[in-house]
């Protein structure tokens, strides 16, 4: 068993990252303007207001997208908001199913009066403009095959009128598709993004194309403050600082390393 | 401890054994994971699609149209041979054709127009006060779009130009890289978190 150097770097991280979550040490976190705007939106949304909750996401960034969906929710349904799941992508469906019933039990929420999960459906653009015009034709039944109009909160949505918005909770480019085409029937969208998401959504936010958005575990953490629920947020973001304070000093350690080196060999 | 939490827990320190070097667990769990994937996404596409759209309400329901959108769909598998490869181009024809008309209006309006309505913004505050963000965002977009300009060498002032439009790009892809960092660490800690809290219970 040959040990190089990137194994150590592997065993520092795993060592660094265990000991900060085992600790249980919680970061006390200052808000950040974009998170208390999505706080402030949903906070201003009429008791009853039915949010579509779009789960566009890939199962491998559940780590990070979990905690953000789950303090979205969570808000959701403290404020009494009816939300409404549905999914892009294939995979997002059991997910986003699983969490909403989940967040769903701790509040005593109601299948069918308080949530409902339609499920998944491919050609997202397709999707997109044909809830426009009408979502029961988009999705005659919910993921469980119940029929739309047995369902009490579907019965009274026709389309995007009858909705306060969209969130995506997302790890890729969905939600600029939600944008740019439910744009086109003024559809309101929030977003729940990954951080590699953030520099690409920037631009949409400051243009007011988007609403609002909480991006990356430390937006989680953020939000788990606001609603003053801890989950896995607040409990990552010890790990995360010192995750970026080691990668930090692996940079200066390894720069300082190839300059000594140069200066050796001239 | 639950079989899904013990599976998960295994296939995840069975992913994470590619640390060390490629191995045939790791294979395996990789393997795994595509074959599950592509299994899930077919099931679901059949239930969720093309029965709950197509063949429940065409062969219950009785709407006859829906068999144009189902020949559509099996002119695509005319790819598969050479003899029938045109039948493929029509749903292909119909598919591009549709998908260009719908996309190229609305990236017009919410890429460009939008996005170039945004950059237009007072480069004075209202108590009088230059702006710097938008002294900051008007020169970035006008530097930048010099660099992207080739039909003129960057030569003089345009050079200058284009030079601090490059800052702005190392700046953005800067940014964007640390973003990056910082989502794959949250995934390594989601899935610390899950192996220590569910997996080995060594955390409440």
């Amino acid at each position: 068993m040959r040990l190089e150097t990137r194994h150590w770097i592997f065993a520092g991280l795993f060592l660094l990252i265990g000991v900060t979550l085992v600790s249980g040490i919680k970061l006390d976190l200052p808000v950040s303007p974009d998170t208390q705007r999505m706080y402030d939106l949903i906070e201003k949304l009429p008791d009853g207001s039915v949010l579509l909750v779009s789960f566009d996401h890939e199962a491998s960034s559940l780590p990070e997208i979990q905690p953000i969906a789950r303090a979205l929710l969570r808000h959701g349904f403290e404020h009494k908001l009816r939300l409404v799941g549905l999914a892009l992508m294939a995979e997002g469906t059991a997910i986003g199913y699983r969490l909403m019933c989940e967040t769903a039990e701790e509040f005593d929420a109601e299948y069918g009066t308080d949530y409902v999960f339609l499920g998944f459906r491919p050609q997202y653009i397709a999707a997109i403009l044909s809830m426009g015009e009408s979502i029961k034709a988009t999705f005659p039944e919910d993921y469980l095959g119940r029929p739309y109009d047995s369902l009490a909160l579907m019965r009274p949505l026709g389309n995007y009128s009858d909705v306060a918005g969209v969130l995506s909770i997302a790890d890729g480019s969905f939600t600029t598709h939600w944008m740019e085409y439910g744009g086109r029937y003024k559809l309101k969208v929030l977003a729940g993004v990954t951080a590699a998401m953030v520099t690409t959504y920037d631009p949409y936010l400051a243009s007011g194309q988007m609403q609002a958005m909480v991006s990356g575990l430390r937006g989680a953490a953020e939000y788990e403050t606001l609603i003053d629920r801890i989950g896995g947020g607040a409990r990552g973001m010890l790990a995360q600082t010192s995750a970026h304070l080691y990668v930090i000093l692996l940079v200066i350690l390894g720069n300082v390393s190839y300059f000594l080196k140069r200066r050796r060999a001239n | 401890m639950d079989i899904g939490t013990a599976v998960a827990g295994l296939l995840t320190l069975a992913i994470l054994t590619f640390l060390y070097r490629d191995n045939p667990i790791y294979k395996m769990a990789e393997s795994l994971l595509i074959g599950v994937s592509i299994g899930y996404v077919l099931v679901i596409t059949w239930s969720s699609t093309l029965m709950s759209l197509l063949f429940t309400p065409l062969l219950t329901d009785g709407r006859v149209w829906l068999i144009v959108p189902l020949l559509f769909g099996l002119m695509m598998f005319g790819r598969f041979h050479k003899r029938t490869l045109f039948l493929s181009r029509f749903p292909i024809g119909v598919m591009i054709g549709s998908g260009a008309g719908i996309a190229i209006p609305v990236m017009l309006e919410q890429r460009t127009l939008k996005q170039m309505t945004a950059t237009v913004m007072p480069l004075v505050t209202e108590s009088g006060w230059p702006d710097l963000s938008a002294l900051v965002v008007l020169l970035g977009v006008l530097t930048t779009l010099c660099y992207f300009y080739f039909s003129r060498e960057h030569k003089g002032a345009f050079g200058i130009a284009a030079r601090i439009g490059t800052w702005f790009l190392m700046i953005f892809f800067g940014t964007t890289f640390g973003y990056m960092v910082m989502s794959r660490m949250s995934t390594f800690i989601g899935r610390m978190e899950f192996l220590l809290t569910d997996f080995f219970q060594l955390t409440g």
